[in-house]
């Protein structure tokens, strides 16, 4: 089969995705360099290749199967590159134009995320954090009908690009949730897998930082419950993962982040002001009241001093 | 007068180089970045906490860096406002570890991805080995990062990106047997650096001095000085020999500012302008970067303003002879990847699993008003976080990253760092070589 050819382009971005990229597992990786034609990256290629190759894909000498966007696009406005003399956000705009399928790598392509906190004018692809439209518009839809593949995280993990691209590169491409997420990898919640999750379900509650004990949902602020994530079942660096390492989720791979009060959960009136989708009010204070009276001894201790 | 204009990727961001030549040398050269988000102002009215998710985004490569400097801003200002802040040594040891191991991951992937692809331009038989996306040592070069990049993952959850360092302590509470897979980790870049890199087992190379650096060390830093002796690269990118770290990482790196004589570092003595910066709006900016200066100074941070400054035998006996040349540069950045790991491991000797990771500083966030300091090394050099709080919320932050100091703009009377390493080369590759000699990450330099 004939590879792929894919062509990465940086906005506004602190290249975390690209760093993110480079962590793969190797065989994932020594794939994705075996199976598609990397035309250019601009964090890896050598410089001269980013015009040339624009260039050529924009004069149609070179097809371009996927483009992959980091980072956040900057409308007409200055403190973004040019690339053949052309502003950033009109290269971008016909590089859309020509490819096949185009995805969003990382929450500043999907979202604007971080850089378009205060600037109206810095969007993501096809979204401003809840906002619809965003740099593309709403009803935008590459080559191959399919409207900008989201690979939300801040940043994404390798393996849902490069699994994303290698499904591209089979003829199968992603089924996508309404916000243009492969629903792969983002069905899951990141409290899926998380191993705090017996104390979620018994209400016990980390009341400090920095031990494996403990739910972190309840004062420290997880979006665990309602982040579509798979960092739990997919491990980052192969190895970990906030929870894991006792960090609360921050929501990252969510359209809202970064929220305000990133380590605080909110209560109003003792219950937490927002609970896991299709949780009802009723159910969670009947639930947290059976999980206390009922919560296993053994959770209230530390693991390692646990003999039974 | 002839101009040129490269913009320059395969690096952190990407900047733009304006040259003007003159009888076939470069007479000025402006470093440009030209790409800007503005952090300080989005921090500005945001809870104090948050900055520990914020700040890390600058930077995808030394955003644990960033991290560190913002908790230790934070828990300066606490300080300051006469709260005590008992930070473990186990707590103190795992962050000095994970900072320890962004700084070898940066110095692996740069030498073998931003680095190492460039010289193949002078010396088109290297690209077997060093060209990107297919020679050996590319590939090489990314599993040894990811030895560092993994090892940061099994204490502070992943990279990049994470946010384990608090106020108090780590987010984290790992087991021995974590710990004992970190060091396995460690002990393979250790490895690399000894098969790959300088050809020859760590304890013979960490003897040698001198002339017997360039003679003895084969491996792909052999490579690299070979190319450099044959490219006057062992003259090319001297710039003004003024060192500044603000940072220090036992043993490896004390902090010092060094110009004629070495002397402490004071923090009251850096000073930032915008009088280049597109952000002064004055008409003279030219780069969204701020210019940072010591005692009214350029200076240059880095690897090589620490490893003179610390002393290290090896880099001393270097810069004696070949001064600040790309040569003596790089390899500083290089010698790091060694000396840091070796100091990993004894840390990590030396951890007690069994203490406390956090100790509640007892200060409510949404109450607190003060200011702080963090001052931190980052790969590249030294990175300072000040920030302002009242109520709870950020009323001020300013980041000065290494990059500032480096590839920042020139002011009324100086060029910047990178600048002043410009004058005077005759050819454009070369040039692109000086620059990239200091690692550059525009993303950083402009926030």
């Amino acid at each position: 089969m004939e590879k792929l050819n894919l062509l990465w382009i940086q906005g506004l971005t602190c290249g975390g995705n690209t760093q993110s990229l480079l962590c793969a597992e190797e065989t994932l990786l020594n794939t994705f360099l075996k199976k598609v034609n990397l035309l250019v990256h601009p964090g890896l290629s050598l410089d001269e290749d980013l015009e040339k190759t624009v260039e050529a894909v924009l004069k149609g000498d070179v097809r371009l199967d996927i483009l992959a966007v980091e980072g956040a696009v900057r409308e007409r406005g200055k403190g973004l590159y040019t690339v053949l003399d052309m502003r950033f956000d009109e290269v971008l705009r016909k590089l859309c134009g020509v490819a096949n399928y185009v995805i969003a790598v990382g929450n500043c392509a999907a979202y604007g995320n971080i850089p378009a906190l205060k600037e109206g004018s810095v969007k993501g692809l096809q979204f401003r954090f809840t906002e619809r439209g965003g740099f593309l518009g709403d009803g935008f839809r590459s080559k191959s009908g399919l409207p900008v593949i989201n690979l939300t995280g801040c940043p994404v993990h390798p393996e849902w690009f490069i699994s994303t691209v290698l499904q591209i590169a089979s003829g199968r491409p992603p089924k996508l949730d309404s916000l243009g997420r492969p629903k792969e990898f983002y069905t899951y919640f990141t409290h899926d897998g998380c191993l705090r999750n017996q104390y979620y379900e018994w209400r016990v509650e980390a009341e400090v930082l920095g031990r494996k004990e403990g739910c972190l949902f309840y004062r420290f602020g997880c979006r665990g419950p309602m982040t579509r994530s798979s960092c739990n079942r997919i491990l980052w660096n192969g190895v970990s993962s906030k929870t894991r390492s006792g960090q609360p989720c921050f929501g990252c791979t969510e359209f809202d982040f970064p929220r305000e009060n990133i380590w605080e959960t909110k209560y109003n009136m003792g219950i937490p002001a927002e609970l896991p989708p299709g949780v009802s009010l009723r159910g969670y204070i009947m639930m947290s009241g059976v999980a206390k009276t009922f919560t296993p001894d053994r959770l209230r201790r530390r693991l390692l001093d646990e003999d039974d | 007068m002839r101009m040129t204009r490269d913009l320059l990727t395969r690096l952190e961001g990407e900047v733009e180089l304006k040259v003007f030549w003159s009888d076939g040398r470069i007479k000025d050269a402006y470093v440009v970045v030209p790409t800007y988000r503005g952090f300080e102002n989005i921090l500005k009215g945001r809870p104090i906490l948050d900055a520990l998710v914020i700040t890390p985004r600058v930077c995808g490569i030394c955003g644990h860096a960033h991290l560190r400097a913002t908790v230790e801003a934070i828990e300066d200002a606490y300080r300051r406002a006469g709260r005590r802040v008992g930070i473990t040594r186990k707590a103190e040891i795992l962050r000095d570890v994970t900072t320890s191991l962004e700084i070898v991951q940066n110095h692996i992937r740069w030498f073998y991805l931003y680095f190492m692809p460039e010289l193949v331009k002078l010396k088109p038989e290297l690209k077997e080995r060093f060209g990107p996306f297919t020679g050996s040592r590319w590939k090489e070069g990314i599993e040894a990062s990811n030895y560092a990049t993994k090892a940061i993952a099994l204490i502070a959850g992943q990279w990049p990106h994470n946010s384990y360092m608090v106020p108090g302590g780590v987010t984290c509470d790992p087991m021995e047997a974590d710990i004992r897979k970190v060091e396995a980790l460690v002990n393979r870049v250790i490895s690399f650096f000894e098969e790959k890199v300088v050809g020859m087992d760590w304890r013979s190379y960490l003897k040698l001095r001198g002339s017997n650096l360039l003679s003895k060390v084969i491996g792909d830093l052999g490579t690299f000085a070979e190319v450099c002796l044959e490219n006057g690269l062992d003259i090319a990118g001297r710039s003004y020999g003024r060192f500044l770290t603000g940072g220090s990482i036992h043993p490896c790196i004390s902090s010092g500012v060094k110009s004629k004589r070495t002397c402490e570092f004071n923090l009251s003595k850096v000073s930032e302008l915008d009088t280049h910066s597109f952000l002064s709006r004055n008409g003279k900016g030219y780069s969204w970067s701020k210019t940072a200066r010591y005692r009214g100074l350029p200076f240059e941070t880095g690897p090589l303003a620490r490893q003179i400054i610390s002393k290290n035998p090896r880099i001393t006996s270097l810069y004696r002879k070949f001064k600040d040349s790309v040569l003596v540069r790089v390899w500083a950045r290089v010698d790091e990847i060694l000396i840091l790991s070796l100091a990993i491991l004894e840390k990590l000797r030396r951890v007690d699993l069994s203490e406390e990771s956090w100790v509640d500083p007892g200060v409510d966030p949404k109450k607190f008003s003060g200011k702080g300091v963090g001052v931190v090394e980052a790969a590249r050099g030294t990175l300072i976080h000040k920030v302002r709080v009242e109520r709870g919320r950020i009323a001020y932050y300013d980041i000065i990253t290494p990059t500032v100091w480096n590839l920042g703009p020139r002011d009324d009377r100086y060029l910047g760092v990178v600048e002043k390493a410009m004058i005077g080369l005759t050819s454009r590759k070369i040039a692109h070589i000086v620059l990239r000699s200091f690692d550059v990450c525009s993303v950083c330099t402009s926030h």
